[in-house]
């Protein structure tokens, strides 16, 4: 069943920017560092490398900063421009990842914005439409059960 | 180095051009490319009354070539080019703009010689060398192609051939089926009032900081800025161009010519002669595309 | 009535083939990652992996896999274009789409028995430009530029051995394509032979006090209120100022849809239909491929009764650039 329409009721957008974003990032951060090299390769990545990265989840008021590391995505502290920053609400990011909704569709309609460095967003956006999920699905290496 | 006249752009009122080809056979200039290459509807002038004007500028000693239209699209279209084809045999030489007038061309016999368009996008020799094994003996570079790639694309010839480039006047960067005119006035292309006919230089289109950006033309759009290599010609000799094309402007082409004709002969800098262009252009110039930049860079003449 | 068109789809990566195979398409088009096609983006196409799995996969269901090699080799690189062509000859292509005459020759003389596509960027709009590529390299088929009518359609196939694929749906290029340097004028980088149009790296969207300004190498393309919707950051469709009016002087942003044309299309003998994208999200592969599928399915089984569905517009609709889709070229008032 497709994803329904909903934002967070407006409570969340006051409160969140007062919450540490710092727990968040962290769950942020892991989960890409689990896809990376499995499903998301490193190397068509390296342009992020040492860039100031900012997801906005507007209905949470969250500002997630930031950035890949030799060793990994890691978060950011730092709070000045970031090189990219991508705004969209909690469903839309779930849609997206999903496979629901296209980017560019929720672009011309002014849910996802991305302000800064374009190439970057370009290179994100089309990094993650060109993983294969289907590849998730093969056994982890080590864990094969033969 | 040798000047040429390219072809008029714009509509101008048959009387305005017939009097503009008059005095360009008194003007300093080789070689004049005639007919309408933009928008088939536009008639003040057809076909006969193209090669009346290339007899009496073939008479005067130039040397007249008829350029084919750029976007071919109804049979009616195809007619006039047939026609235009027939002419290279029969007396003039003719500037293919598509890859139907090439193969027109070649198809003619006995094989006349012809010239490649600047719209044919040739970028490499292999296309080049293809296109004189069926009769190209003079290329015309496209606007956007750098100093660079045009030399090393010359160098790599086989055969060596005529050079000619994009030298002055605004760049022709694109063509539509649309009329971005007829738009302009809320007409359609069919019933198009042939508004055109109001606007020497074209439509200025500025950005909304109020930059000048554009230019529409009918169908085609140019830029605002004026291309000029008009001070960088020693650059231009350099790199081995036999020829360079001066776009017909709205007034002043023939002082412009008379300026590009004195720095060739060595009577005059080429950073005098841009300052004493730049007030007689209809925007400002640029040059970017020379150097492989944007187009609407302008680099500085050089001292 | 001559059979129903093929359904040729895009994919800017391999989730995007295997989603347009898994939803119906013919063929699916794609390119190399670099300047060797015209959607070279960050991010986008395929590595010789991906290419060989989705070789693979489209094969394995019947189905063709077209690469793009429609820009323009220069002097100083042309091996990179020679060297993409033979990858796509080891890795099976079904055919190859190519604008360079040079570069026909080298693949006609070189894989004499890979199947050539004339592109769109070879800007030929008439069977007299078709059929000098017939001649000299023996092309099967030809991607007609975006210009003309319906009548000059059926004309060009008339009179010409090639077969003719036209586009259906997606971003609609307003200028002849491959005879347009609006972009390189802005940026620098050339459309036809550096693969892409409004680069990236020269793209800029910044939020400001008079709404959401899109840039291109500085120059304001467009302004958008909270409300308005956005398009691509392509100078075409942008907003302009022209004797003193505001407006998108060029073209709206707006989707090519001509999916009510297509029983006509298929009468006078369009050969397949394009679909626009490859810049695109699997989510609009499977999308539009869904509802062009059961269209042409719809067609083959009773051409006489060929309707339209509401839903089928809804869906595109959704997808499409701007507010609003056109027919273009197809239809006089809108040139």
């Amino acid at each position: 069943m497709p994803l329904p329409a909903f934002t967070l009721p407006p409570l969340f957008a006051r409160i969140g920017p007062h919450l540490p974003q710092l727990p968040p990032t962290l769950a942020l951060v892991g989960g890409l560092n689990l896809a990376l090299d499995r499903i998301l390769p490193r190397d068509h990545l390296d342009a992020l490398t040492g860039k100031k990265l900012m997801l906005r989840v507007l209905d949470a008021g969250m500002s997630l900063r930031f950035t890949l590391g030799e060793r990994g995505f890691r978060p950011l502290l730092d709070t000045g421009r970031p090189d990219l920053c991508i705004s969209a609400t909690t469903r839309d990011y779930l849609a997206l990842a999903l496979r629901e909704e296209d980017p560019d569709t929720l672009f011309f309609n002014r849910r996802l914005v991305m302000e800064g460095d374009t190439d970057l967003g370009l290179l994100v956006k089309n990094t993650l439409d060109a993983v294969d999920w289907s590849a998730l699905r093969l056994p982890l290496p080590g864990l094969a059960p033969r | 180095m040798k000047l040429a006249l390219g072809p008029l752009l714009y509509y101008w009122p048959r009387e305005a051009t017939l009097s503009f080809y008059a005095a360009i056979a008194d003007s300093p200039v080789d070689i004049v490319y005639l007919g309408e290459t933009v928008c088939s509807r536009r008639h003040e002038l057809r076909l006969p009354d193209w090669l009346e004007i290339a007899q009496v500028l073939r008479d005067a000693g130039k040397e007249v070539v008829l350029s084919s239209q750029v976007l071919v699209e109804s049979e009616s279209d195809l007619k006039t080019l047939r026609r235009i084809v027939q002419q290279s045999t029969d007396g003039f030489r003719v500037e293919a703009n598509d890859m139907g007038a090439v193969r027109l061309l070649s198809h003619q016999t006995p094989r006349p010689a012809w010239v490649a368009g600047p719209t044919l996008n040739v970028f490499n020799p292999q296309t080049l060398g293809m296109l004189q094994d069926l009769g190209a003996r003079r290329w015309v570079a496209a606007p956007e192609m750098s100093c660079a790639q045009i030399s090393a694309l010359r160098a790599a010839l086989d055969t060596p051939l005529e050079v000619e480039v994009f030298a002055h006047g605004r760049l022709p960067l694109a063509y539509s089926a649309r009329c971005f005119t007829a738009r302009h006035f809320n007409l359609q292309k069919d019933s198009c009032g042939f508004r055109c006919l109001e606007f020497a230089d074209g439509i200025p289109l500025n950005t909304r900081e109020g930059e000048p950006f554009l230019t529409l033309n009918g169908i085609q759009t140019q830029s605002a800025q004026v291309h000029s290599l008009l001070g960088l010609l020693p650059e231009v000799q350099a790199a081995g161009v036999d020829i360079l094309r001066i776009s017909p402007q709205g007034q002043h082409t023939d002082t412009l010519l008379h300026l590009f004709r004195r720095v060739l002969d060595g009577a005059l800098h080429p950073t005098e002669a841009l300052a004493s262009a730049t007030p007689l252009l209809p925007a400002a110039p640029c040059n970017g595309f020379w150097r492989g930049d944007a187009g609407l860079t302008q680099h500085p003449a050089l001292v | 009535m001559p059979a129903a068109p093929e359904l040729v789809c895009p994919a800017g990566s391999l989730p995007a083939l295997k989603t347009a195979i898994d939803h119906g398409a013919d063929c699916v088009y794609l390119g190399f990652k670099d300047a060797t096609n015209a959607r070279n983006f960050s991010g986008l196409n395929f590595d010789e992996k991906s290419l060989h799995e989705g070789v693979a996969y489209a094969h394995r269901h019947g189905r063709k896999v077209l690469l793009a090699l429609n820009t323009y080799p220069q002097t100083d690189n042309w091996p990179s274009w020679t060297r993409a062509v033979d990858r796509a000859a080891e890795a099976g292509m079904d055919a190859i789409i190519l604008a360079d005459p040079g570069l026909m020759a080298y693949a006609r003389r070189t894989h004499p028995t890979l199947r050539l596509h004339l592109s769109v960027q070879g800007s030929a709009t008439t069977h007299e430009a078709i059929n000098f590529y017939h001649e000299h390299f023996g092309i099967s088929r030809a991607v007609l530029p975006r210009v003309l009518s319906l009548a000059q359609v059926a004309q060009v196939i008339a009179q010409t051995p090639v077969e003719i694929e036209v586009f259906g749906f997606g971003g609609l290029c307003v200028m002849v394509e491959g005879r347009c340097a609006l972009s390189a004028y802005a940026t620098g980088e050339s459309p036809n032979c550096q693969g892409a149009c409004s680069p990236g790296k020269h793209v800029r969207w910044e939020q400001t006090p008079k709404g959401m300004e899109t840039r291109l190498n500085g120059v304001l393309i467009d302004r958008f209120e909270a409300h308005e919707r956005a398009g691509y950051p392509t100078l075409c469709k942008g907003r302009f100022e022209v004797n003193g009016a505001s407006y998108y002087a060029i073209e709206e942003p707006t989707s090519l849809n001509t999916l009510e044309l297509l029983p006509e299309l298929a009468r006078v003998g369009v050969k397949a239909i394009k679909i626009e994208g490859r810049q695109r999200s699997p989510a609009y592969v499977a999308q539009v491929t869904q509802v062009w599928r059961a269209a042409l399915d719809q067609l083959a089984r009773n051409p006489e009764g060929f309707r339209v569905d509401a839903r089928w517009m809804s869906e595109l609709n959704k997808v499409s650039e701007g507010q609003s889709h056109t027919l273009g070229a197809y239809h006089r008032p809108w040139k």
